[in-house]
């Protein structure tokens, strides 16, 4: 059985697709045979593996099940990295999903026939609330959230916390700082305020802002490819160790 | 899928980025010489399961075998098939995104352990593409055939190795598949099968001598006892003396042979019978098992001396002499031995099916175990005679179901002699495991298991009129009176 990870929330540029595919890319690296599944019709995470974004019959072909999803997966240039693409159509799966009885067990279903063929599968999500994310918090096991420190964050977290719990089976929702800048005390203040009152965890890595991961675009790579001893790298791996760690 | 392309001669890659563009680019290559050691069994499981392992040179080939193959295999050992030297040069191949869709190496391949003229194989181009990128290695395969001199692998590089060792890529067989006529002379017909048992125990003798795996040991006995049916069933198309003696150096042959397969079968199935005692007990019969272990290297040591022995040769020769000379004999008391083939073992197939239903009709729930070990046995020559006569020269639609039938009788029958004989046998063992560390604990634990095994053999004795019933049932003795007229 695979682990379904999901990165979310529901801002956009708060680095979900760059910790998707740089912790993807760790997990693949350790031999952990890994699939991320793109579904943000921005296609980023398949820009940056240089994959077309395109799925035979579109989204809804998939959640339907018309789609053999196996069919549609293309192995990246890293070794036990696979990727599901991104298709412009699923800007509409939430239409997709909404025309079933059960529309938020969706996303698992397309899912199931790769439980045994990967160790992990990473769900790039789109920034929003809306059918598909729920969908997504039906399917992953955990959401990993990046933080950005400001002061819209404890909001972020009372909505995440909200729409986590009512999914059917709460996904563990593990948060941590993203596009930090080098201030650790002022963000362990903020953390020690946010888990007042939450039941999320706050994760100790941080991924701090940085040229390299602002390089992907141009490489189209994860850092850990291109800048492996930067201070991004580094940051990555130390939050893939704690994710593992926090996942048992 | 993989796409492999044989070439004359090995193509630089800018011949194949020339071939492939603009569509596909080659990226930068690298160049390896790694080692390929393929492993098969001795009969060819893998191959024939359309399976291929290989690996590096002093790793144990077990280590990385697929679930696949781990099940194509079962309790065969695997053999080095060949050893090939590769040096590869391999490179991407990308898309107009620079994406890698594939990967191409060109190999220079060569025997590692052949001769100098037989060491080289033809160099291969092969394409790896990376998963949902089939398309593009197929338009890559279409290019490189029409601008490249190179055209689709004939041969997997696994079965060019053997053929060029001059060894058979599907192993060595232990059928006996022999082409028969049905007005063949009887004497010509046992000649051919005979022979090609003969040859079967030969191949499997090495193997069993080095006790490579359990296999070689059955499939000899197995080859063995069809000899002895072919010499019991059709004994009058030979030369009564020779016969008698033949058949008394066979008989031996397999006596020497029996108790080291009987352990065998128990090692085999140890783990399947601890699974039936309760599992806090499970432990406590490791040491039946050491003990197991011990009189096994036992049995085999005394079977190397008789197999390695003057008289099992001698046997072996005295079979293959009677062979050569039976052609060249007289028929004064060979009474058979002019007749057609298939007139005389149709003949034989009803007496012994005719013999069969009279055994089996006297046949209780409260008979003897020897009762039905004999039914056994005769149900074992019936099989034989079917499979080396009845299904070469009769209609297979006819035949496969009647075997079949047999089989459903003789599983009943094979259960009831397994679990009876492996009680007796644990029964037997009690002293020697009574003296071994834990052997009072164990011997508790054997207690259960026989009960359990007793209750097996009184299992397969209820279900034994079933079969049996199927087996003689009306439309049976129909068949076989219709198809074996002779």
């Amino acid at each position: 059985m695979s682990k379904v990870l999901a990165t979310y929330n529901i801002k956009g540029g708060v680095g979900k697709t760059s910790a998707a595919v740089n912790l993807a890319y760790l997990a693949a690296q350790a031999g952990q045979r890994t699939l991320l599944w793109d579904l943000d019709p921005q296609a980023a995470s398949t820009f940056l593996f240089r994959v077309q974004p395109k799925v035979q019959g579109g989204g809804r072909g998939l959640v339907r099940l018309r789609t053999v999803v196996a069919e549609q997966i293309k192995g990246t240039d890293h070794e036990h990295l696979d990727l599901l693409p991104a298709d412009f159509s699923y800007r509409h799966l939430d239409l997709a999903l909404d025309s079933f009885n059960r529309p938020t067990s969706r996303l698992g279903r397309v899912l199931e026939p790769l439980q045994d063929e990967y160790d992990y599968i990473f769900l790039d999500c789109p920034p929003s609330i809306s059918l598909v994310s729920e969908s997504v918090f039906d399917a992953a096991d955990a959401l990993l959230v990046p933080i950005i420190p400001n002061a819209l964050s404890a909001r972020t977290f009372e909505q995440l916390e909200q729409l986590a719990a009512g999914g059917k089976q709460a996904p563990q929702v593990l948060a941590f700082w993203s596009m930090t800048k080098g201030r650790r005390r002022r963000h362990r203040r903020a953390m020690a305020a946010l888990a007042e009152g939450h039941r999320l965890t706050m994760l100790e890595a941080a991924i701090p802002t940085s040229e390299d991961v602002e390089e992907m675009g141009e490489e189209r790579n994860p850092v850990a490819v291109f800048a492996p001893r930067g201070e991004a790298a580094k940051a990555y791996e130390a939050l893939w160790a704690e994710v593992q760690d926090r996942l048992g | 899928m993989t796409v492999e392309l044989i070439a004359a001669e090995p193509p630089s890659l800018g011949a194949i980025g020339v071939a492939l563009g603009p569509a596909l680019t080659v990226g930068a290559g690298v160049d390896t010489t790694t080692e390929r050691v393929f492993y098969d069994t001795f009969d060819g499981l893998l191959y024939q399961a359309g399976l291929e392992h290989w690996a590096v040179p002093g790793i144990a080939p077990r280590q990385s075998l697929s679930e696949a193959a781990r099940e194509a295999i079962g309790v065969r050992a695997l053999l080095p098939v060949a050893h090939v030297r590769v040096r590869a040069k391999t490179a991407p191949l990308l898309d107009s995104l620079q994406k890698t869709v594939a990967r191409v190496s060109i190999e220079r391949l060569e025997l590692a352990q052949a001769s100098r003229a037989q060491r080289r194989l033809r160099p291969r181009v092969v394409l790896v593409p990376l998963r949902g990128y089939d398309s593009e290695v197929e338009d890559a395969r279409r290019l490189l055939q029409a601008k490249l001199e190179c055209s689709d692998a004939d041969q997997s590089l696994r079965e060019e190795a053997a053929i060029g060792l001059g060894a058979d890529p599907a192993g060595t067989s232990s059928a006996v598949d022999v082409a028969l006529s049905p007005v063949q002379r009887a004497d010509e017909a046992a000649g051919v099968v005979l022979t090609r048992l003969h040859q079967v125990v030969q191949l499997n003798l090495p193997g069993t001598l080095d006790d490579v795996d359990s296999e070689f040991l059955h499939d000899y006995r197995v080859a063995l006892r069809k000899a002895r049916t072919v010499l019991r069933e059709l004994s009058g198309v030979f030369p009564p003396e020779r016969l008698a003696a033949l058949r008394g150096e066979l008989k031996w042959l397999q006596a020497v042979t029996g108790e080291r397969r009987d352990l065998d079968v128990y090692i085999l199935d140890f783990d399947l019978l601890r699974a039936r005692v309760p599992t806090e007990q499970q432990p406590e019969l490791e040491p039946v098992k050491r003990v197991l272990g011990h009189r096994r290297a036992a049995a085999h040591t005394q079977m190397l001396k008789d197999l390695g022995g003057r008289r099992a040769r001698r046997a072996m020769n005295d079979w293959t002499t009677m062979l050569e000379y039976l052609p060249r004999l007289p028929d004064d008391d060979r009474p058979d031995a002019a007749r057609a083939i298939d007139d005389l073992s149709s003949e034989r197939i009803r007496t012994v099916y005719r013999r069969m239903l009279k055994m089996g009709a006297g046949i209780t729930p409260g008979s003897e175990p020897e009762a039905y070990h004999e039914l056994r046995k005769q149900g074992k020559e019936l099989r034989y005679l079917l499979e080396l006569f009845g299904q070469p020269l009769h209609d297979a639609r006819v035949v496969k179901p009647m075997v079949k039938a047999l089989k459903g009788l003789q599983d009943v029958l094979g259960r009831h002699q397994d679990r009876d004989i492996q009680a007796k046998m644990l029964r037997g063992l009690a002293d020697r495991v009574s003296a071994e560390p834990g052997g009072a604990q164990a011997l508790m634990a054997m207690g259960v298991l026989v009960q359990q095994l007793e209750d097996d053999a009184a299992a397969a004795r209820a279900e034994f009129a079933k079969s049996f019933t199927a087996f003689s049932s009306g439309e049976q003795r129909e068949l076989v009176k219709e198809t074996f007229r002779g």
